[in-house]
C-alpha cells in the first residue's frame, strides 16, 4: 500500500513537473492579436501600396503590443482590385477570426472594406481619401485618418481663390474614378460658390498615363489654373506633362491632393517649382508625434518620413492608441474608445471625430520651390497655409449606419 | 473641337505615335524575326529607365544613358537568351509567356531592391527643357527631340533590314531556318544578334521615355500592354506595321481626349479591336 501510495505520489510529482513548463510558459505569454493590413502591392498604385504598408508594419513592430497583447501584422495584397480586398477581408474574418484590419490604397477598395468589415463585426482604420467614408457610407466600425475630398479641396482651391482673386478660370483635370469624381464634385461647389469659371475637365481613366492629349485641350481652354483631380503617379504625370508642355507660363498648376515628399522627388525640382499642391503630411512640421514616427522612418531608410509612410503609420496608430485605452480587443469598446480620442500623431495632435469618426487634422497647402532655393535634398517645397476645414457632422451625411 | 484644336491633337497624336513605335519596335523585331513572344520587352525597358536614372544622378543628365543604356540592355540580353531564353525556342508560346514574363517580375523585384518601390525623377538634359513653338503650337522640346530620334531608328532599322546582308539573314532566317542553316549561315548566331537588337532598342526606349515619364518598379506593364497593341494593330513583325500601328494608336489616343476623353485609353483598344475585324492579322501583318 505504501508503496502503492508513493508510487502514485511520485507519478503526480512526475507529471506536475513536466507539465509546468509549459503551464508556466501559458502563464506569462502574452496572447497575439492580428491586425490585417489591406494593401495593393501589384497594380497601377503598387508603389503606393507598398509604402503605405511599410508605415503600418513599421507602426505595428514599434508599438510591438497593444491592450496586454502581442501585436502580429498580417498583410493582405489586393493586388489593386477591390473585389480581391473585400475576398481576402472575408477570409481572414471568418476563417482566422482577425477582427481588427486597417489600410486601403485607393478609396474604391477602402469603401467595399469597410461595408464588409462593419458587416462581420469587425473594426477597420482606413486612409481613403473620398468623402463617402466618412459621409453617406459611414458606418460605426470604419474610422479615416487622411482627410476627406472636401477638406482637401477647401484647404487648398480656396485659399488660392482668394490669394489670386483675379485667376477667375479653372480647368480641371480629373480621375475618373471615386476619389477623383468626389474632387471635382467639391471643387465645382467651391468654384459655383466663389464665382470661378470652370472652363472645362477632362476625365482620364484609371490606367492613363499618357495625359498630353488632355493638356492640349486645357491648354485650349487657355485656363488661369489647372487644378488636378486624381490621385498617385497619375498627379505626377499629369503635373509633368503640363509643365513641358509650358503651361506654368500663363498658368497655376494645383495638385489638389498628393503624397508630397514621394511625388515631389518623382517630380524633381524643375517640376515642382511654382507648382501649388494639397497634402496631409510634411516631414517639416515639427510635433512630437512627427518626431516619432520620423525617428522610426529614419531607422528603416535612413531618410525623412513621406506621406504614405506617415498614412500608413498613422491608420495603425489610431487602431493600436484606441485598443490601448480601451485596454481591450473587443470591438465596441475599442471605438467607443476611440470616439473623442485625442492623441499625439504625425502632424500633432489629432482629434477622433465621434460623429462620423474623422481624424481631425491639419491639411497642407504647399508650394514648390527652385531647386537653388532648397535647403536639403528633401526640401522641395514651403507650407503656405495649414487648415482644418472640415465639414460639419449634419452636412456629411453619416448617419452611423 | 475647334480645327485649331483638332491640328494640334493630330500633331500631338503623331508625336505620341512615335514614341509608342519607338516602345514597340523591339518587340515587333523579334517576333517577326524569331516568332518567339517576349514578355520581357517591357523589363527591358524598365531597366534601361533606371539606367537613365542612375546616370543622371551621377552626372547630372541622361546623355551617357543613351548611349551605355541600350548596349548594357542588349549585353543582358544576350546573356537571357544564351541561359535562358534559345532552350525555350521550341516551345510553344505559351510557355515562351510564362518564361518571359517570370523574367520581367524578376526584374522588376530586382529594382524595388535596389532603389525602392516609388518612381524617380529623371531630368530632361537642360538643353532641351524648354518648348518650341510650331506655329500657333507649343511642343516640348525634348518630346520633339524623341519623334526625331524615333523617325531616324525607322530609318535605319529598315536599311539594316531591308539593304544589309545581316538585313537578308535575318529575313530569310525568319521565313525558313532550316534552309538558311544549310547554306552555311549560322542561324543561332543571327537570332541572337536580333534578340540583342531587340533589347538595345527596347533599352533605347527606356532611355529616352525617362525624362517623359520618369523611371517607376511597375513602368514596364503599361509599356509592354502599348507595344503589344501597336504590334497587333501594325501586324506582328512588321516595321513598317509597327510605325503605322504606333501613329494610328497615338492619334487616337489624342483625338479622342478631347472628344470623349473618358474613354480615350478604352479607344486605344476599340481601335485594336476594330483592325482585328477588318484585318485579321494586322494592317501590314502576312495570313
Amino acid at each position: 500500500m505504501i508503496e502503492r501510495r508513493r508510487f502514485l505520489t511520485s507519478a503526480t510529482a512526475a507529471a506536475a513537473v513536466l507539465a509546468a513548463p509549459p503551464l508556466i510558459r501559458r502563464a506569462n505569454a502574452q496572447s497575439v492579436l492580428d491586425i490585417a493590413a489591406v494593401y495593393s502591392l501589384s497594380g497601377t498604385f503598387a508603389n503606393v501600396g507598398s509604402a503605405l504598408n511599410d508605415g503600418s508594419k513599421w507602426a505595428v513592430e514599434a508599438y510591438g503590443s497593444a491592450g496586454g497583447n502581442k501585436l502580429n501584422y498580417v498583410l493582405l495584397d489586393d493586388r489593386g482590385d477591390a473585389g480581391e480586398a473585400v475576398r481576402k477581408v472575408q477570409e481572414v474574418m471568418t476563417q482566422h477570426g482577425i477582427k481588427h484590419v486597417v489600410g486601403c490604397t485607393n478609396s474604391a477598395i477602402g469603401l467595399a472594406v469597410q461595408k464588409e468589415v462593419h458587416a462581420r463585426g469587425g473594426i477597420y482604420v482606413n486612409e481613403a481619401g473620398a468623402d463617402e467614408i466618412t459621409g453617406k457610407d459611414c458606418n460605426r466600425s470604419s474610422f479615416r485618418w487622411p482627410v476627406a475630398c472636401y477638406s482637401a479641396v477647401n484647404s487648398t482651391v480656396r485659399p488660392l481663390i482668394d490669394k489670386f482673386p483675379q485667376a477667375k478660370r479653372w480647368y480641371t483635370i480629373t480621375g475618373q474614378y471615386v476619389f477623383g469624381d468626389s474632387l471635382l464634385s467639391n471643387c465645382k461647389q467651391v468654384f459655383q460658390e466663389k464665382g470661378i469659371q470652370h472652363v472645362g475637365n477632362s476625365y482620364h481613366s484609371l490606367s492613363d498615363r499618357e495625359y498630353s492629349g488632355y493638356i492640349a485641350t486645357a491648354l485650349s481652354a487657355a485656363p488661369d489654373v489647372l487644378a488636378v483631380c486624381n490621385f498617385g503617379n497619375q498627379t505626377v504625370d499629369v503635373i509633368r506633362q503640363a509643365v513641358s508642355y509650358g503651361m506654368k507660363r500663363n498658368t497655376k498648376i494645383l495638385a489638389v491632393w498628393s503624397t508630397g515628399l514621394d511625388q515631389y522627388q518623382a517630380l524633381g525640382p524643375e517640376n515642382c517649382d511654382g507648382v501649388y499642391f494639397g497634402c496631409n503630411f510634411w516631414h517639416g512640421v515639427d510635433s512630437p508625434g512627427g518626431r516619432r514616427v520620423a525617428e522610426i522612418v529614419k531607422q528603416k531608410t535612413g531618410d525623412v518620413p513621406n506621406y504614405l509612410h506617415a498614412c500608413g503609420y498613422a491608420v495603425a496608430q489610431v487602431l493600436i492608441e484606441g485598443i490601448n485605452k480601451a485596454g481591450s480587443t473587443d470591438v465596441p469598446k475599442i471605438i467607443g474608445a476611440l470616439e473623442g480620442l485625442s492623441y499625439e500623431g504625425p502632424t500633432g495632435t489629432e482629434t477622433v471625430r465621434p460623429q462620423d469618426h474623422q481624424v481631425l487634422k491639419d491639411y497642407y497647402l504647399m508650394l514648390g520651390k527652385a531647386k537653388g532655393a532648397m535647403k536639403d535634398k528633401n526640401d522641395f517645397a514651403d507650407v503656405v497655409a495649414a487648415t482644418k476645414a472640415f465639414l460639419p457632422p449634419d452636412k456629411t451625411g453619416c448617419t452611423m449606419g | 473641337m475647334s480645327t485649331q484644336l483638332l491640328l494640334f491633337q493630330v500633331l500631338n497624336g503623331l508625336g505620341i505615335g512615335m514614341i509608342y513605335f519607338l516602345l514597340s519596335v523591339g518587340l515587333t523585331l523579334i517576333f517577326g524575326l524569331m516568332r518567339f513572344v517576349n514578355f520581357a520587352h517591357g523589363a527591358f525597358y524598365l531597366a534601361a529607365a533606371y539606367i537613365a536614372y542612375a546616370i543622371s544622378l551621377a552626372f547630372g543628365s541622361i546623355w551617357w544613358a543613351l548611349l551605355i543604356g541600350p548596349l548594357a540592355i542588349a549585353a543582358l540580353a544576350l546573356v537571357i537568351e544564351r541561359l535562358l531564353l534559345r532552350h525555350t525556342y521550341a516551345m510553344p508560346h505559351e510557355a515562351q509567356i510564362l518564361i518571359t514574363f517570370a523574367v520581367a517580375l524578376l526584374f522588376q523585384e530586382i529594382v524595388i531592391l535596389i532603389f525602392d518601390p516609388l518612381a524617380k525623377s529623371v531630368p530632361v538634359p537642360a538643353s532641351l527643357s524648354g518648348i518650341v513653338f510650331l506655329g500657333p503650337y507649343v511642343y516640348p522640346a525634348y518630346r520633339l527631340a524623341v519623334v526625331a530620334a524615333a523617325a531616324v531608328i525607322a530609318v535605319v532599322l529598315w536599311l539594316v533590314v531591308e539593304r544589309t546582308k545581316f538585313g537578308a539573314m535575318l529575313r530569310a532566317g525568319s521565313e525558313n531556318a532550316e534552309m538558311v542553316g544549310l547554306l552555311g549561315i549560322n542561324v543561332d548566331r543571327v537570332f541572337m544578334a536580333a534578340f540583342a537588337l531587340g533589347g538595345a532598342l527596347a533599352g533605347l526606349a527606356g532611355v529616352l521615355a525617362a525624362p517623359l515619364r520618369g523611371a517607376e518598379p511597375f513602368m514596364s506593364t503599361e509599356a509592354l500592354g502599348i507595344a503589344f497593341v501597336v504590334v497587333v494593330v501594325g501586324g506582328l513583325g512588321t516595321l513598317t506595321g509597327a510605325l503605322v500601328g504606333g501613329l494610328l494608336i497615338g492619334l487616337v489616343q489624342s483625338i479622342m481626349s478631347t472628344l470623349w476623353p473618358e474613354a480615350a485609353q478604352l479607344m486605344i483598344y476599340a481601335a485594336m479591336a476594330l483592325v482585328l475585324l477588318v484585318r485579321p492579322a494586322g494592317l501590314f501583318g502576312r495570313f
